[in-house]
């Protein structure tokens, strides 16, 4: 005797259906597109790197040991340093579009609907000059040359001759600079549909000013804000233009080092395994991410 | 709803935000107004000579046709991609398996473009090679555009998405829609912001893209962020580059306050006629 | 939003539209160089003489004109320009093939100094196209002295102040400054004498007005502007904005200590899709009128003896045509080749870190 399905069952046959339907095309696409051709070349990282950088028979896993700081040199600490330097600046571009995205939003929220998506395009515009163009304008606007710099040099802040740009400062202005639109498009998404009713209620509970804030209004936007997230630290942790034409590219980032393994001074062994390694760390810091919202946002997803 | 001292506090931030955000712009236009060679005074010059360049002219077009191609297909395949997964995802399913999904959509945004140029070259090659079809040119590059949009405009409905109370849905289906209908008479509307701006990052991602562009570009497919790159390759930070930025940030700004005023004078004009109607 | 979906609409019909539009039957020479290296007029007449169309492809690096080939590329082009030093990686790498001589007679134009070099023995693979010489530019209002070798560089004391660059790309120029620095030759090859200019080098890093690793062409604009003092630069380069004025204020000078003379070559990457094609072009170029429209315009020297005549302008100063004492100090960048060439990228790689 066969047993009938249960309507619940066919429910959630239904259900796997139009999940394969909606998100299947774009995920079989990224699988198609990307996820084969990349498996193709990052395969090369478990071969052995022949004199010009091409990967040669035997297999071998050398290239990670190169990533681990052994060279032909003997072992230097080179790459750890990397490492870090380039988590500090996906850290500081998030930090710092994240604190100049909120202002911006709920000042565009203040302002006449008709007048909002102006004011956000705005914003997204000057990331369509090309980002050379504009880095090199903030080299000149903070160049030894500069009113800025004289000022700053007046302040003692730097020695004479020389500017803000390159350096620190410089730097962070321009990773600013360039995420700003990234934080701000799905901060803004998201913050556009905040229920006013929960602020209200919160003030009638004699919520004000800052716990009124955090506890009302924060949450709504938190979906938005963690897709800013990782739009943004993501590409910083791997950026290496504006590091390169504003802090004087003193220092190499992971961005340029892996760059420089499939240009300049080729090994693509190496390039291949630094990426590895820069995808599983990536990747085990997204889904630990999304354990971490899940928790925040209670049983509701917050993030995909 | 926003206290008009947290107001005041809000506009006092933004305001010198937004000077900050045109600096370098207004940097970048008063250069290209420099003399010309061996001549003093500012001048057009530079305009002069972009205007009669075919090969921007060639770069901009292919650019735009990239940018506006790969953001709608990518627009599209990433709305459904962000809706289905919000919305017919198993939201308690444990284990890797579970993560899965959100990994593959993360692939694109955090491989490093070098490494995705290089792979799609490589990919495109032995198609090509096997089969005849995607030679390098425009197609070859539209596809790679598409896939590192995708992600973008599937986080940003996502999030959107996320928090919509579900019953939403069911009130649809109770009005005997089916799902084909709910989804463009409901959610489309609702998530109409974040398909804008997923739209709107995918051009920008793809208006300023050069590594994956210069790795899946054929012969003489050349966009102008390549062109721009080899010209500031050779020439340097030259006026007519400055000049090229200025013209389109400026057509651009000019087309969106037209659009502006167009609708606030339509909207003007449409109080106006109903208080006629009523007087 | 309107405005936006109709520029959409009228963006993808003119996409399509194109392509078919574009479909000629002629054969077509597909030419990758470096950017704005060659007179579009030069194309133009090819294209008249071949009956053929070319399309020119650009790229501003040895590095990423190679990586292009490797991962595929060189079954897209006919005709690329690598610098001499790459010329014996390629050619090991199998990615360039053999030039067919008897279909270049041209080939006899060329100056005895630059037939059958060291880096290319009987010019298997490479044909000279342009060469030039890679010095010291700086700027005479904030450096009084700038001396006469790479201490200008190198030597705290003789810039304490001014923020200065070296270039980034593969290290041998820089490595080479620096042995030249320390008195071992511009074409020092030993690990030791590598290791020691290494050090010099990131000591020179370490300095508060060193501004970084920017390449010769992008240094040469940033000096322009004034950002930077000194910096090392490509001849052409200064020769190009001393020709249009943006740069009267600035100087070059040849280290005596040993420099570096350079050729781009012409070479066929090894699946090219329509060869007697390139080795048409070659000839062509390697013509006596055409060499000299190649360097009047791109203000490079000409390894073309039978162009010198035509040379015009600035051509013939002291800029492009190092005297007999300067070409002294001159040498090509010896071919790298095998274990040494993996040791020395390795060695600049932990310099860059």
């Amino acid at each position: 005797m066969s047993t009938m399905p249960s309507e619940v069952a066919i429910e959630a046959g239904r259900q796997r259906l139009r999940l394969w339907v909606t998100a299947g095309p774009g995920l079989v696409w990224i699988m198609l597109f990307l996820l084969i051709p990349s498996a193709i070349l990052l395969g090369i990282a478990f071969f052995s790197a022949d004199d010009y950088g091409n990967p040669v028979l035997p297999l071998s896993l050398s290239p990670f040991q190169q990533v681990a700081g052994y060279s032909l040199l003997g072992w230097d600490s080179g790459n750890i340093a990397i490492f870090l330097r380039s988590l500090a600046q996906a850290g500081t571009a998030t930090l710092v579009s994240a604190a100049l995205s909120y202002p911006l939003v709920f000042f565009i929220m203040s302002r006449p609907e008709s007048l909002r998506p102006l004011l956000l395009l705005f914003i997204i515009l000057p990331s369509w000059t090309n980002q050379v163009v504009r880095t090199y304008a903030w080299l000149e606007l903070l160049g030894p040359n500069a009113p800025v710099s004289w000022l700053a040099h007046a302040l003692h802040l730097v020695p004479p001759d020389l500017g803000l740009a390159p350096g620190s400062f410089a730097v962070t202005t321009g990773l600013a600079y360039n995420y700003l639109p990234y934080m701000i498009v799905p901060l803004y998404a998201s913050a556009e549909k905040l229920d006013w009713t929960l602020v209200e209620a919160g003030r009638d509970l004699y919520a004000s000013g800052a716990r009124l804030f955090w506890s009302t209004v924060f949450p709504q936007t938190l979906p938005g804000l963690l897709s800013g997230v990782i739009f943004v630290a993501i590409p910083a942790f791997g950026d290496y233009v504006v590091p390169q034409l504003l802090g004087g590219d003193r220092a190499l980032m992971i961005g340029s080092l892996i760059a420089n393994q499939f240009t300049e001074t080729p090994d693509w062994p190496y390039g291949a395994a630094l990426t590895i390694i820069m995808l599983v760390f990536t990747g085990l810091g997204l889904v630990a991410f999304r354990i971490l919202t899940r928790k925040l946002g209670g049983a509701e997803e917050a993030t995909i | 709803m926003i206290p008009r001292g947290v107001r005041y506090a809000l506009s006092g931030i933004s305001w010198p935000v937004y000077v900050l955000l045109y600096t370098p712009l207004a940097l970048v236009a008063y250069y290209s107004f420099s003399p010309a060679p061996n001549s003093t005074g500012h001048s057009l010059h530079a305009y002069n000579i972009l205007l009669h360049d075919g090969a921007v002219a060639a770069a901009l077009r292919r650019s735009l046709i990239l940018a506006f191609g790969s953001a709608i297909t990518s627009t599209a395949l990433g709305t459904l991609l962000g809706y289905g997964l919000c919305r017919f995802r198993n939201a308690n399913a444990k284990g890797f398996l579970a993560h899965l999904p959100s990994l593959i959509i993360y692939t694109p945004i955090i491989m490093p473009s070098l490494v995705f140029g290089i792979s799609e070259l490589i990919f495109f090659n032995f198609v090509h090679n096997a089969t005849g079809l995607l030679g390098a040119g425009l197609v070859t590059m539209v596809i790679a555009h598409i896939t590192f949009q995708v992600p973008y405009v599937a986080l940003t409905v996502f999030a959107r998405l996320s928090g919509l109370d579900p019953y939403l849905f069911e009130a649809s289906y109770d009005l005997y829609a089916n799902g084909v209908k709910s989804f463009f008479y409901l959610i489309v509307p609702v998530v109409q912001p974040a398909i804008i701006g997923g739209f709107l990052l995918g051009i920008t991602l793809s208006i300023d893209d050069f590594t994956i562009s210069f790795f899946t570009s054929g012969p003489g497919s050349v966009t102008l962020p390549i062109y721009i790159y080899g010209a500031i390759a050779r020439k340097g930070i030259s006026p007519e580059i400055n000049a090229l930025g200025t013209l389109m940030i400026g057509t651009i700004i000019s087309l969106a306050l037209i659009q502006f005023f167009i609708t606030r004078h339509r909207e003007r004009a449409g109080q106006l006629s109903a208080r006629g109607k009523i007087a | 939003m309107k405005i936006l979906s109709c520029i959409a609409a009228g963006a993808l019909a003119l996409g399509l539209a194109t392509p078919f539009a574009a479909r000629a039957e002629q054969p077509t020479l597909n030419l990758f160089i470096w950017s704005d290296y060659i007179d579009p007029g030069l194309l133009t007449a090819f294209e008249k003489q071949c009956n053929c169309k070319v399309v020119e492809t650009d790229y501003e690096s040895n590095a990423e004109m190679s990586a292009k080939l490797k991962a595929g590329g060189d079954a897209q082009y006919d005709v690329v320009v690598p610098s001499s030093y790459y010329v014996p990686e390629l050619a090991d790498e199998g990615l360039i093939q053999p030039i067919d001589h008897t279909q270049v007679p041209n080939f006899s134009n060329i100056a005895v100094k630059f037939q059958n070099p060291d880096y290319d023995p009987g010019d298997k693979y490479s044909i000279p196209y342009q060469w030039g010489t890679t010095g010291i530019v700086y700027d005479p209002a904030k450096i009084k002295d700038p001396g006469t070798g790479w201490g200008l560089l190198f030597d705290p004391k003789m810039n304490p102040n001014f923020p200065f660059v070296l270039p980034k790309g593969e290290g041998r120029d820089q490595i080479g400054a620096a042995c030249a620095y320390l008195g071992y030759g511009f074409n020092c090859s030993e690990k030791s004498q590598w290791i020691a200019a290494a050090k010099l080098i990131e000591t020179t890093k370490k300095r508060a007005n060193f501004s970084g690793f920017i390449d010769e062409t992008p240094a040469r604009d940033q000096m322009k502007s004034g950002l930077i003092a000194a910096s090392m630069a490509y001849n052409g380069d200064i020769t190009q904005c001393y020709a249009d004025g943006s740069c009267k204020n600035l100087k070059f000078f040849l280290p005596d200590q040993g420099a570096e003379i350079w050729v781009d070559t012409m070479a066929i990457p090894t699946h090219a899709p329509n060869p007697k094609l390139a080795l048409q072009f070659i000839n062509f170029i390697l013509d006596a009128t055409n060499g000299a429209t190649l360097s009047n315009y791109n203000q490079y020297a000409s390894p073309n003896a039978a162009s010198q005549k035509q040379l015009t302008g600035i051509m013939s100063s002291g800029l492009i045509n190092p005297s007999a004492a300067e070409m002294a100090h001159l040498s090509f960048l010896a071919p790298l080749r095998g274990a040494k060439y993996k040791l020395f990228n390795q060695i600049w790689t932990s310099v860059l870190q």
